[in-house]
C-alpha cells in the first residue's frame, strides 16, 4: 500500500471577478516507500499546488490525502502528527532558513518540539548526526554559522537535515536543485538518493528538468495544465514518450551529442509545425494563453489534433503500466485501469 | 560565417574596488568573427557576467577595468577602442553596434508604461530621424519578427507570459540591427519548451540579420548546441577555448569535463553521475597554481605551484586549455582516461 495517497485530488482557487481556476484536476497517485517519483511540467501546470496541497499548505476542494489509508488531518493534534511524518524541501535555501538564527536553531526547533526532555548532550549529539547524514562537516562547527556563512548548496543540506529532524516517512522535493549552482546540483540529487535509500523514504520529486527526472527517480508523472497526462515507469516515459506534451518536452530539451546539420533541419521542422499552427490559433507565442473547454487542454498546441480532442480524452494503456491521457491511443491501446 | 574579426579581446582584468579588490576577469584575449556564436559557460561567480559588462563598456564602479583592450570593427568600418569611447561616442556604440539581453531581461521591462512607447523611446533616443508614424511600424515590424503580434504594443509588460517578454526583449536588443549581441543567460528563467521556442528564434533571425552573438549561460548541454566555439572560464579566466561540436566528446580542461559531467544524459544509458567537489575560489585571493587544483581529480605536482597559460593543444588549430596535463614540459600526460563515452 502506498504510504502517501493523493485521491482524486482537486485544487481551486477563487479570482477576482468570481471565476476559479482549477489549478490541480482530478489528480491520483501514490508515493511508495523507498521510491521516488518524479512530478515534471513547465511552469503554471500545477505541480507545485499539488506539493503544497500534500504539504497541507493549501486546502483542497475535492478529493483526499490519505497517510497509510487514514485522512490526512487538518488542523491540531492530527495536524501535526501528519506533518512530522510529511515533509516538505523547498525550491530556494535562501528564503526557507530564517537568516537571524544560526543551523543549530533551525535544526534544534523541530528536535525539541517533537521529542522534547533528554537534555542538551542529547539534543547536541542528534543536530550533529543529521548534519552528518547530510554530509555537512565538521557538525559543530557548522552548526555554529548563521545562513549567510553557508554557499547555497549547504544551505539546501541544511534544509534537507532540517526536514529529516522528526524522522519522516515521505520527503517532498518541489525543485529543490534548480536554484543551485550546476556543479552542486548532482551532489544533492545524490544526497536525497542515498537518504531515500538509507531511510527507506518515498520521495516526490518535483522538477521541470526530464533527464533528472530519468536519472533519479522509477516513476515519472507528466502534469499540464492541472492534469496528470502521461505516466509510467522513467526509462518508458522518457525515451518512449506517448502524449504529444511529453514528446514536444523531450524534444524541447537540449541534445549536445547531435550533429549540427540534424539540429538545423529539427529546428526547420520546429518552425514548420508551429508556423501551421499558428495560422489556424493566432501566434505561437499566444496560443499557449487560451483556455479550452471539456476537452484536452493540449488541443490547440498538439500537432496531432483531431476533431474528438474537443471531448475529454481517455485514460490509454500505452505500455507495461505506462498510461497517456490522449485520443490518440484510444483504439491501439487498452482502457486504463 | 567569414573569416574577419569584429570583436578583438586582449587582456582584460577587471577588478571590483575593495579592501582586498575581487580580481572578476583575469586576463582574458580572444577574438570573435562576425557572424560567429561565442558560447561562454561557467559557475556562477566566474566572471562571466562580468566580462559581458566590461566587452559593451557597461561598468560601473565599483568595478572598474584595470587593464587590456577591446576592439570593435562595424562591417566596413575601422576599429573603433570600445575602452576610450565615452560621451555621444559612447552613446552611438551601444544597442546600435553592440546590444545586450541581460539576466533576468523579463524584469528589464518598465513595468508601467506600454511595450510600444518602450520602442519609441529606443528609437527617439538612437534614431531621432524617425517621425512617430515610422517608429510604430518599426516597433510592430520587430514584434512580428519575434513571433508576438504587433498588437501587443499596446500591451504592458504584466500582460505578457515570461516568455513573450523574453522575445520583446530580444526585439528591443535587435531594433537599431547591431552586429554584436550580448546575451546573458537569456532563457534561464523559462521552461523548456519556451526556451526551445526562443532559441529557434535567435538561430532564425541571426540566419536572416547576421549579427554575432556572445552567448553566456551555465547550461552547459545548451551552450553546446548553440555555439561555434565555446569559452569555458573559471577564477575569471578562459581554462578552455573549443570548437564546440568536438568539445563535447573530447574536453581538454578536467573543469570543462566536470561541467559536461554535471547534466545527466537525457537519452543515453544510466550512468554514476557527480558534480564537482568543493567549491569556486575566492576571486580576491591571489592563486600559486591553477586555480582548479584544489578540485581537481587530475592533479599532480605542478599544479600546485605554476599557473598553467592557455596554450594550444598540440595538433588541434585554434582549440586551447590552460592545463598541465597537456603540457609537454611535464611530459603532457593527458588524462587518464579522455575520451567522455556518450
Amino acid at each position: 500500500m502506498s504510504v502517501l495517497e493523493a485521491r482524486d485530488l482537486v485544487v481551486e482557487f477563487r479570482q477576482r471577478g468570481g471565476g476559479t481556476l482549477r489549478a490541480v484536476d482530478h489528480v491520483s497517485f501514490g508515493l511508495e516507500k523507498g521510491e521516488t517519483l518524479a512530478l515534471v511540467g513547465e511552469s503554471g501546470s500545477g505541480k507545485s499546488t499539488v506539493v503544497r496541497t500534500l504539504a497541507r499548505l493549501e486546502r483542497s476542494s475535492a478529493g483526499a490525502v490519505l497517510l497509510d489509508g487514514q485522512s490526512a488531518g487538518r488542523h491540531g493534534r492530527g495536524l501535526r502528527a501528519y506533518r512530522k511524518r510529511v515533509q516538505l524541501i523547498f525550491q530556494d535555501p535562501f528564503a526557507s532558513l530564517n537568516p537571524m538564527h544560526t543551523v543549530r536553531y533551525h535544526l534544534a526547533r523541530p528536535l525539541l518540539r517533537l521529542h522534547p526532555g533528554g537534555g542538551r548532550s542529547r539534543l547536541d549529539a542528534s543536530i550533529a548526526d543529521l548534519l552528518e547524514s547530510v554530509n555537512l562537516a565538521p557538525a559543530a562547527e557548522i552548526a555554529r554559522k548563521h545562513p549567510h556563512e553557508l554557499s547555497g548548496g549547504q544551505r539546501q543540506r541544511v534544509a534537507i537535515a532540517r526536514a529529516l529532524a522528526s524522522s519522516p516517512d515521505v520527503l517532498l522535493a518541489d525543485e529543490p536543485v534548480s536554484m543551485l549552482d550546476v556543479s552542486i546540483r548532482l551532489e544533492i540529487l545524490n544526497l536525497l538518493d542515498r537518504l531515500k535509500r538509507e531511510r527507506n523514504l518515498a520521495l516526490l520529486y518535483v522538477t521541470h528538468d526530464l533527464a533528472t527526472a530519468r536519472h533519479f527517480s522509477s516513476q515519472i508523472m507528466v502534469m499540464y495544465r492541472g492534469e496528470i497526462v502521461e505516466r509510467g515507469p522513467a526509462d518508458e516515459v522518457i525515451l518512449r514518450p506517448s502524449h504529444p506534451y511529453t514528446q514536444l518536452l523531450a524534444s524541447a530539451a537540449p541534445d549536445p551529442g547531435v550533429p549540427r546539420e540534424q539540429l538545423a533541419a529539427a529546428r526547420r521542422a520546429r518552425e514548420a509545425v508551429r508556423a501551421a499552427a499558428a495560422s489556424t490559433a493566432g501566434t505561437a507565442a499566444e496560443r499557449r494563453e487560451l483556455l479550452v473547454g471539456e476537452g484536452c487542454r493540449f488541443l490547440l498546441r498538439c500537432p496531432h489534433a483531431m476533431d474528438t480532442c474537443v471531448t475529454q480524452p481517455p485514460d490509454v494503456l500505452v505500455g507495461a503500466d505506462h498510461h497517456a491521457l490522449c485520443w490518440l491511443y484510444a483504439d491501439g491501446g487498452k482502457p486504463g485501469a | 560565417m567569414s573569416t574577419d574579426v569584429i570583436l578583438r579581446v586582449e587582456h582584460v582584468s577587471v577588478e571590483y574596488v575593495g579592501p582586498r579588490p575581487t580580481r572578476a576577469v583575469r586576463d582574458v584575449s580572444f577574438e570573435l568573427r562576425r557572424g560567429e556564436v561565442l558560447g561562454i559557460a561557467g559557475e556562477s561567480g566566474c566572471g562571466k557576467s562580468t566580462l559581458a559588462f566590461a566587452l559593451a563598456k557597461m561598468l560601473r564602479p565599483p568595478a572598474g577595468m584595470t587593464g587590456g583592450s577591446v576592439s570593435f570593427t562595424p562591417a566596413g568600418g575601422t576599429a573603433l577602442d570600445v575602452v576610450a569611447l565615452y560621451g555621444e561616442e559612447l552613446r552611438r556604440f551601444r544597442w546600435s553596434e553592440v546590444s545586450m539581453v541581460f539576466q533576468s531581461a523579463m524584469n528589464a521591462l518598465n513595468p508601467v508604461t506600454t511595450i510600444g512607447r518602450q520602442f519609441s523611446d529606443i528609437f527617439a533616443a538612437h534614431a531621432p530621424s524617425m517621425d512617430a508614424a515610422a517608429r510604430t511600424r518599426r516597433a510592430r515590424e520587430l514584434l512580428a519578427k519575434v513571433g508576438i503580434d504587433p498588437v501587443r504594443a499596446r500591451s504592458f509588460p504584466h500582460e505578457l507570459s515570461g516568455g513573450m517578454r523574453q522575445r520583446v526583449v530580444i526585439a528591443m536588443a535587435l531594433a537599431l540591427e547591431p552586429e554584436l549581441v550580448i546575451m546573458d543567460e537569456p532563457t534561464t528563467a523559462l521552461d523548456v519548451v519556451v526556451q526551445r521556442e526562443i532559441l529557434d528564434e535567435i538561430e532564425r533571425l541571426r540566419e536572416e540579420l547576421g549579427f554575432a552573438v556572445i552567448f553566456i549561460t551555465h547550461d552547459m548541454s545548451l551552450l553546446l548546441e548553440v555555439s561555434d566555439r565555446l569559452a569555458v572560464m573559471y577564477a575569471g579566466q578562459f581554462v578552455e577555448y573549443a570548437p564546440a561540436e568536438q568539445v563535447a566528446t573530447a574536453p581538454a580542461h578536467p573543469y570543462t569535463k566536470g561541467l559536461l559531467g554535471s547534466f545527466p544524459d537525457m537519452r543515453g544509458a544510466r550512468r554514476e553521475l557527480h558534480g564537482i567537489p568543493g567549491t569556486p575560489p575566492d576571486l580576491r585571493d591571489d592563486f600559486a597554481g591553477c586555480p582548479f587544483a584544489p578540485r581537481c581529480a587530475y592533479v599532480f605536482d605542478p599544479c600546485a605551484t605554476v599557473p598553467p597559460g592557455l596554450r594550444e593543444l598540440p595538433g588541434r588549430n585554434g582549440w586551447l586549455a590552460a592545463c598541465h596535463l597537456h603540457d609537454p614540459a611535464y611530459g603532457a600526460p593527458g588524462f587518464p582516461s579522455l575520451e567522455m563515452t556518450r
